[in-house]
């Protein structure tokens, strides 16, 4: 193959000559190779909470809430955490319902009058309902619904349920709705045990978190710290400040083309399993005799296990060690029968087939490993190329071309476990003919070895120490860079498209929604500025 | 952790009116352990479990009251909330509802109910709720039976009404002659208890 075979195109034959400009713009057409599609309708956005800010993001909607409803930040709080911080959600509910069945409905009590009127005397006495005992009401507390009971029953109550781990805690009354103020409840539980009020309060700040359905914590294990805040698409990639790549939806790490489900499911017959229990059905045989897996290395038909026991392979009948390659001694083969075949043909099917797939992903895979290397060390090449003594000093576009190595790459490896699940039977059993099966499979393996034919070249052109090379070839590697960044970026944009329109649209699976292509791989995140806080409202 | 305070209070308190409330608890088996007790609520009148006497383990977690007592039906009982092979039941109060304000008695008192009002939409026995729902014939008839072949008052061992009732301090010598007068109507005897 030539130089010129990596274009997608025929028509493109006058970038593949000598003649090329070596200005920074190549010219409209090449431009015009990467006509951008719209792929994702919904309009995505996200951002980073840091631990630092979470606290200030919190209380931003907290303020909301409490402005608009004038009530305080306790009974903002569990408001909150009933609508899951969804602030919009609130708003709704309260034009819809009205005040009085929102607060009720989540609990929340508003009540003017916290004066505990039976209180009259510091030496009056009321009896808990709780313990049965007569107590100082100095010694009691009432909750904004009205219910009191000593402070013992109240702290031994929310000690119970913060071990739990619940982040709202009811009112002991039979009955009753409401939530306990979040204060009274780290009063009474600090007084008892310091480090279980300490942790409530940090259940409150999580909550935050946790009980958002727009917000996760970045999945990174040591974990950064970070919570990152999505809006729009569940189905959306970032990466974290702290570098991170994950699907937002599974907060596993970021895997398309491939869907959520094709990717678990991956995940899990990589761990062996079901694909090692087909290698073992195909591969072993129990010996006759001492019931061990015997595994065959190539050979005839005669197997020794190492219990000394000779055992036939086909039908795994014990026999004698005398034998020929086609024939063994005394031995006829004759519970093997047609049925055993058929099933034992279809698992050797079902794990050739496997294999196939595993395998192109495994190359992938350890490619992109040494390609992250790569790009590791690709600053240091620049540095030195920078310091020669040469007319050349911009090298971002290796850079960029580095960049979008490892974007394509994961791409590609990400497109085996897809093609093994939309063209196999376990998910997608008769969603297609078996005439259109074999078309599309087709259409996708030509689109698949186009990228990868691209892809491979751009690893060889980044992988060259450019630093050796005169401004003149400096300049035509650039060119080769700059190129396949975009021939490549626009297969990978093309593959997103056909998976997304022809693959999985029609199977009608909305499980299997996809995160958007971009170019720059999962959407990067930029540090939170301090001031900014987080805006929630939405 | 167990409040045994308020377990003590709350026996004394529930076995003062047995007779007009048809519900008791005692310690299990006689023993001392307050975290295992057993109630007996009688069969509510005009449902097929009247004149039925039905017994209920109750287990007590250490975080009683502020956790939901354990119950479940010892004499078995044809109950579309509650299950025919083993007496687990289903019943609010005795998971999410429940209240540390509530009691013992006022959960038995609610198995009482629930005896009297069964919510076969709800149901523990698919099987049972099933009968509840579409032939309402078999399933009192069969829920009469078996009050009549597990339930009645003269299956239950006279040696256990004595341990009952000695347990709730009355003495054992009044209890023997008391229950013999009523030929072992437990409820009967406890009255005449009470009033003398
Ligand atoms: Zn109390
Ligand atoms: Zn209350
Ligand atoms: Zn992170
Ligand atoms: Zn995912
Ligand atoms: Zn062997
Ligand atoms: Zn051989
Ligand atoms: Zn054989």
């Amino acid at each position: 193959m030539d130089d010129d075979d990596y274009y997608f195109d025929e028509s493109d034959g006058e970038y593949g000559g000598s003649s090329y400009s070596l200005e920074e713009d190549h010219g409209d057409d090449l431009n015009d190779l990467l006509v951008e599609e719209p792929i994702e309708k919904i309009w995505t956005t996200a951002s980073v909470i840091s631990a630092e800010s979470l606290l200030a993001a919190q209380k931003e909607v907290l303020q909301n809430v409490m402005s608009l409803l004038l009530i305080n930040e306790q009974q903002a709080r569990s408001l909150l955490i009933y609508y899951r911080w969804n602030v919009q959600k609130v708003y709704d509910s309260f034009e819809r319902k009205g005040k009085e069945p929102l607060f009720q409905e989540a609990g929340v009590v508003i009540s003017d009058d916290r004066d505990l009127d039976i209180l009259g005397s510091s030496t009056a006495v009321i009896t808990c309902n709780v313990c049965f005992e007569d107590v100082a009401v100095l010694d009691a507390t009432k909750m904004d619904c009205g219910h009191l009971f000593c402070n013992d029953c109240w702290t031994q109550n929310f000690i119970i349920r913060i071990k739990d781990g619940e982040r709202t805690i009811r009112c002991m009354d039979t009955k009753c709705n409401a939530i306990c103020d979040d204060v009274i409840i780290r009063n009474l539980v600090s007084r008892k045990d310091p480090c279980l009020a300490e942790r409530f309060e940090r259940f409150l700040l999580e909550s935050y978190v946790e009980d958002n359905d727009n917000i996760k914590w970045c999945p990174s294990n040591p974990h950064c710290g970070n919570a990152i805040r999505v809006d729009g698409s569940n189905v959306f990639e970032v990466e974290c400040i702290c570098g991170f790549q994950f699907c937002f939806n599974c907060s596993l790490e970021a895997h398309s083309p491939c869907s959520c489900q094709m990717w678990k499911l991956w995940v899990q017959k990589c761990g062996d399993e079901s694909g090692n229990t087909d290698w073992i059905i195909v591969n072993t045989k129990p010996c006759p005799k001492c019931k061990k897996l015997v595994e065959k290395n190539g050979g005839c038909n005669l197997v020794r296990c190492r219990c000394d026991q000779h055992f036939c392979w086909l039908c795994g009948g014990a026999c004698g060690a005398e034998h020929t390659w086609s024939t063994i001694a005394g031995h006829t083969c004759n519970s093997f029968t047609q049925e055993k075949e058929m099933n034992f043909l279809a698992v050797k099917q079902r794990l050739q087939r496997y294999m196939h797939y595993f395998n192109r992903y495994m190359t992938h895979a350890d490619s992109l490993k040494k390609e992250n290397t790569l790009n590791e060390n690709i600053q240091r090449k620049i540095s030195e190329s920078e310091n020669k003594n040469s007319v050349i000093k911009d090298y971002s576009w290796v850079l960029d071309g580095s960049r979008q190595l490892l974007r394509s790459r994961r791409v590609l490896k990400y497109t085996y476990p897809l093609a093994f699940y939309v063209f196999g039977d376990e998910l997608f059993k008769d969603k297609m003919t078996p005439e259109e099966k074999e078309i599309k499979q087709h259409l996708f393996e030509d689109l698949q070895q186009q990228l990868e034919t691209n892809v491979e070249r751009l690893s060889m052109y980044i992988e060259k120490d450019f630093y050796d090379f005169n401004d003149e070839q400096v300049m035509e590697l650039k060119y080769q860079v700059v190129n396949l960044n975009r021939v490549v970026n626009k297969f990978c944009g093309q593959m997103y498209k056909y998976i997304e329109d022809d693959l999985l649209e029609p199977m009608k699976h909305a499980v299997h929604r996809i995160a958007p292509y971009s170019s720059g791989g999962p959407n990067m995140l930029l540090q939170p500025s301090s001031s900014s806080g987080n805006s929630g409202d939405s | 952790m167990l409040d045994v305070s308020r377990v003590q209070k709350e026996l004394a308190e529930c076995n003062r009116d047995t007779a007009i409330s048809g519900v008791s608890i005692a310690l299990h088996d006689g023993g001392s352990d307050l975290s295992r007790l057993s109630g007996t609520i009688s069969g509510p009148v005009a449902t097929p479990y009247e004149g039925g006497t039905f017994q209920i383990d109750i287990r007590l977690p250490s975080g009683y009251p502020f956790e939901p007592p354990k119950m479940q039906f010892v004499t078995k009982v044809w109950h579309p909330n509650i299950s025919s092979q083993n007496g687990a039941i289903c019943l609010d109060i005795l998971k999410d509802q429940w209240s540390p304000a509530l009691t013992l008695k006022t959960a038995l008192l609610s198995l009482q109910a629930l005896l009297s009002a069964p919510e076969p939409d709800d149901p523990q026995d698919a099987v049972v709720a099933q009968q509840y729902l579409r032939d309402h014939q078999t399933f009192m008839a069969t829920a009469r039976y078996w009050t009549e072949a597990f339930a009645r008052r003269s299956s239950v061992g006279i040696e256990e009404k004595v341990q009952k009732l000695v347990e709730m301090g009355f003495p054992e010598d009044l209890v023997r002659s008391t229950l013999e007068s009523v030929n072992g109507d437990e409820n009967q005897a406890l009255e005449m208890l009470c009033s003398s």
